[in-house]
């Protein structure tokens, strides 16, 4: 178990960006494990640091911790702190395939409703899929 | 009643609280501000929401109800009250003091509790001197004093009546980590009033809407906003085949077949537009400040 990092950066988080506070500290929180780098065993920052950090109520970041904790993506240890659970990265990455395949089907929704054909969604993918290269 | 001070619960119970003037009925109104919490009351211009922090603070008698702070009475123990809270209000004036030194130098010596170096830290924050003439500050600057004077004596309870009106955006941010410091331990009680919703909605672990001298809604403020939506739809006919619409259901704007509305989740208002022949029901989250207007509007436009 390590340290929290000096700088853990995941802000800002905004009441004007989607989704509830809480919820945008635990994707942040989510895609830090995910991308590898908080790895297992990570302490997090404390509640209160994380608030004042934030610039948000305690009351926000500790259900957003809660939320880790009942995923099994975070663990606290009484008087020591927050920590990375081992599991941490695979779950993590789980919620972040259950999220791009809802952006993908929003995004197949809109194009249907523009009028794109299956196969010119297939075309469109591959092309989107290039660019990225 | 026997509540014993030291180890009350709460920061700050209002309970059954009235107040009447010839054209104007606060209450009655219940508020409760647990310790360690900051408590936002919002709620539109003339709703009550200084009559009920000057009440909280004994500037004023109550017609009805029970104000304890820390278990304190607000009139009975006034004296033990003033020591532990602090108040910060927009009609404040040190201007006798001439300086900024000197308008500290007499405010510290009435507690014991004044906290010389966070003072300093407060003044650095907030780019004051002591050589400054209080006369010529801007006005966010006073407003500035006026918190540093309260903030530096490491009150029990602050009460704050539109602390924020007039600051620069970072200087806002600055009181409000302030703010979020002083509770941090979860001893400490805010109470504020403030039309910056979107630091509210931040900052505030409570809010309580006031309207027409009532408590419209009061709850955590996750919950709060998370309880209401900004529902779209569109309807075959341009008419909702029931009227009236249920409770929790109001009518924001119509532009002929399309509607949109805020819907109370709490209630069955989701069920039953699903069971009316609404088309492409979409539901939007809804920031503090936009189910602010909704809220306040829908009681003003009714026919």
């Amino acid at each position: 178990m390590t340290n929290p990092r000096q700088n853990f950066l995941i802000g800002p988080i905004s009441p004007a960006a989607a989704g509830a506070l809480y919820q945008q500290i635990v994707d942040r929180i989510k895609r830090e494990i995910a991308e590898g780098r908080l790895a297992p065993g990570a302490a997090l920052p404390s509640f209160r640091q994380l608030a004042e950090s934030l610039l948000v109520s305690v009351i926000t970041v500790k259900r957003a911790y809660e939320e880790l904790e009942r995923d099994g993506i975070i663990f606290r240890r009484q008087g020591l702190g927050t920590f990375v659970a081992e599991g941490g990265h695979d779950r993590s990455r789980e919620t972040k395939l259950a999220a791009a395949k809802q952006l993908l089907r929003d995004g197949f929704r809109e194009a249907a409703e523009a009028g794109l054909k299956s196969h010119e969604l297939a075309e469109l993918a591959h092309d989107i899929l290039k660019e990225k290269k | 009643m026997n509540t014993h001070a030291s180890n009350a619960t709460n920061a700050i119970e209002i309970c059954g609280l009235v107040k009447r003037y010839p054209a104007f009925t606060l209450g009655p109104v219940d508020i409760t501000v647990p310790r360690g919490a900051i408590y936002g009351l919002i709620g539109p211009n003339g709703a009550g929401k200084t009559t009920a922090l000057d009440m909280v603070f004994g500037l004023g008698h109550n017609d009805a109800g029970t104000i304890r702070v820390l278990g304190l009475d607000h009139r009975a123990d006034q004296v033990a009250l003033k020591q532990r809270a602090a108040y910060v209000g927009p009609d404040l004036n040190f201007q006798l003091w001439g300086r900024v030194g000197k308008a500290i130098r007499f405010v510290r010596g009435f507690y014991p509790g004044w906290d010389e170096a966070y003072c300093a830290e407060l003044m650095r924050m907030f780019q004051l001197t002591p050589n400054d003439r209080i006369a010529t500050l801007s006005f966010g600057a006073k407003t500035k004093l006026s918190l540093l004077l309260a903030l530096s004596r490491r009150p029990d309870i602050l009460i704050l009546d539109e602390p924020t009106t007039g600051l620069d955006a970072l200087s806002k941010q600055q009181v409000f980590r302030e703010l979020l410091k002083a509770v941090e331990e979860g001893e400490r009680g805010v109470l504020i009033s403030s039309h910056a919703l979107s630091d509210l909605e931040r900052f505030a672990d409570h809010i309580g809407l006031i309207k027409q001298g009532k408590l419209l809604l009061e709850g955590r403020t996750d919950e709060i906003v998370d309880r209401f939506r900004f529902a779209e739809f569109f309807t075959a006919n341009g008419t909702i085949p029931q009227s009236p619409e249920p409770a929790g259901l109001t009518i924001l704007k119509r532009d002929d077949n399309r509607w949109q509305a805020l819907l109370d989740q709490n209630s069955d208002a989701q069920k039953w537009l699903e069971s009316q022949d609404v088309q492409n029901l979409t539901l939007t989250r809804l920031t503090l400040e936009d189910l602010f207007v909704a809220l306040v509007k829908e009681t003003e436009t009714t026919k």
